[in-house]
């Protein structure tokens, strides 16, 4: 048999395929079934979001971020409406930082249960992602009625929101919540103690701390690798430190610290935690208007800003500069998914090309986001 | 544990999952579904089940449209083209051209925030497909029109009136907090409809 000539074979993963998020590839060489390596190959979709900054102004920009993270587009918005409120020393009425924890936190809940349905059906389990997705919609429903979108919200303007909470809204979002916290009872007993689905996660791309905190991971990735540290609660914005919450990390249950298992229960966790800020946000909201006074003309003085938003998938940071004209002179930002992406070719070494597909799974990139 | 003991062990834990599973999956027999037949199998039509914040398919009534092209100003992607001529004699403003380019619309509402009369607006209409692209740019002028003129009072023609109504109603929306639950304070959003951008696009003209 050692006189059989065996070679490394080069596949490409991607950019079409179903379960890689978006429009993402990967160059794998695979030896059999084992990975060698995984190489991302990503900037499919990059759009050029943040030149497009430099050309359309400050108020005209906040549909594009929309673009930047489609799947939690309200964090982007909450990032660039703070950047720019940042730079031209803005202050965002009480009742407006309300309502903008308030629609984060829903798209939050939004964005972790596509992640974790999407986490069952790349694994071959296609019930828990209609359950995920049933909620989801909802969701969407009571956004659409907030701002009039379902996807691509721009509900946020520099110094507030752009609307109130529509009548009769905290009813309907109180009432909301009364039904998802049993229906994640119910998601966990389909689909999160299933011991096939446990076997297909734990000890798959487990992450240390210590590389977590190397190669940069944020939000529940790093999360998963058992440190505690969530902008909302370490670096407080908006309104986030009167809100009593925890932050939940990876514990391990499973397999070893810091696989995919614990990623995805983070996220679970997390959908508690949501809940249990919403419900302070939608009790607390105190009366008032909603948008500062900004001009339409919008100038900010010269100078530069950097500000961090804790997004569903981690720490998201706004970098603007500002010439002092109507224009930003430059804009960055900087994504957890695009993180996430530089540990996939460690993570992939010795791994079967199946398990790939839960990696990049339970490290939740959204394609988009990555490239901006 | 044995490793006899552990094998049974984890049928039994894979079978006893699956069924608590199943177990869900049974219990959403019983249960209405979730799911909405599009488009012809429900009472009412799609358009009239949407929120009143929905922003479909941009409109606009020409009868309220003051010409003051903060629409257009604020549109960031440039697909509102509005022209006005204003009379230097009769000082009469008329719109000759207001064409909105419904492919690179982008749904943002950016243009019918700044409106003051809510001339421009969403509506909720949504199925916009059609077979050539010189078709999807809507034309509002056929002939030109002369810009509306905000009054002192109430609107007395009978039939602008139920337009600017309309229109008001929209602008209201937007003045922060003013339909809110717990009532908010007024933020002045929309005041003094039309004055300030009148001359502002006559400055620019």
């Amino acid at each position: 048999m050692s006189t059989l000539r065996t070679e490394e074979m080069t596949l490409n993963m991607g950019p079409q395929h179903p379960s890689t998020h978006g429009v993402l590839r990967f160059i794998v060489r695979a030896d059999g079934e084992v990975m060698r390596e995984a190489i991302p190959d990503v900037g499919y979709l990059h759009r050029s979001i943040e030149k497009i900054a430099e050309k359309v102004g400050y108020h005209g920009f906040m549909p594009y971020t929309d673009r930047v993270d489609y799947v939690c587009a309200m964090f982007t918005n909450q990032g660039w409406g703070m950047a720019s409120e940042k730079l031209a020393n803005i202050q965002v009425p009480k009742r407006g930082e309300y309502c903008r924890a308030i629609a984060t936190e829903f798209n939050r809940l939004a964005s972790h249960l596509l992640s974790v349905g999407t986490m069952g059906m790349d694994i071959g389990a296609m019930t828990p992602f209609t359950h995920a997705i049933r909620e989801r919609e909802m969701i969407n429903d009571l956004i659409e009625e907030l701002c009039g979108a379902r996807l691509t919200f721009n509900y946020m303007r520099i110094g507030g929101v752009a609307w109130d909470l529509p009548p009769g809204w905290r009813e309907k979002a109180l009432a909301y919540l009364d039904h998802f916290e049993p229906i994640l009872d119910e998601y966990n007993a389909l689909i999160s103690y299933n011991k096939i689905y446990i076997e297909r996660l734990a000890n798959v791309g487990i992450i240390s701390a210590d590389e977590a905190v190397n190669y940069n991971l944020v939000g529940p990735n790093l999360r998963g690798s058992g440190i505690k540290w969530d902008i909302r609660k370490d670096l407080p914005y908006s309104v986030y430190s009167e809100f009593d919450f925890d932050v939940p990390v990876g514990k391990g249950e499973w397999g070893k610290l810091g696989d995919a298992m614990d990623r995805y229960m983070v996220r679970i966790r997390e959908l508690k935690e949501s809940v249990k800020i919403l419900r302070q946000a939608l009790k607390q909201i105190p009366a008032g208007p909603v948008l500062a006074k900004v001009p339409r003309n919008f100038k900010p003085p010269a100078g530069e800003c950097q500000i961090r938003v804790e997004s569903a998938r981690g720490d998201m940071g706004w970098y603007a500069v500002s010439d002092g004209t109507g224009y930003p002179w430059r804009v960055h930002v900087r994504t957890g998914s695009f993180a996430a992406m530089g540990i996939i070719q460690k993570l992939s070494q010795g791994l079967m090309i199946a398990d790939l597909v839960t990696l990049i799974a339970s490290l939740d990139v959204i394609a988009p986001e990555i490239d901006r | 544990m044995g490793a006899v003991a552990e094998y049974f062990d984890n049928i039994k834990n894979t079978v006893t999952t699956i069924f608590e599973g199943m177990a869900v999956t049974a219990s959403h027999f019983m249960r209405k579904p979730y799911t909405v037949q599009y488009p012809d199998r429900i009472p009412v039509r799609v358009q009239d089940t949407l929120p009143y914040r929905y922003r479909g398919i941009l409109n606009v009534d020409l009868e309220i449209c003051t010409g003051c092209l903060a629409c257009e100003r604020a549109c960031p992607i440039d697909c509102i083209v509005i022209a006005c001529e204003k009379d230097q004699k009769t000082k009469i403003l008329t719109i000759s051209q207001f064409d909105i380019d419904i492919i690179k619309c982008m749904y943002c509402g950016l243009c019918s925030e700044p409106c003051p009369t809510g001339a421009i607006h969403h509506t909720s209409e949504f199925e916009g497909a059609d077979f050539s692209t010189e078709s999807m740019i809507r034309r509002f002028v056929t002939d030109p029109i002369d810009a509306y003129k905000p009054k002192k009072g109430p609107e007395t023609d009978e039939r602008i009136a139920p337009i600017l109504n309309r229109g008001m109603r929209y602008v209201n929306e937007f003045a922060q907090g003013g339909e809110a639950w717990n009532g908010g304070v007024v933020d002045d959003g929309a005041a003094a409809p039309g004055a300030d951008d009148e001359e502002e696009a006559a400055a620019k003209q």
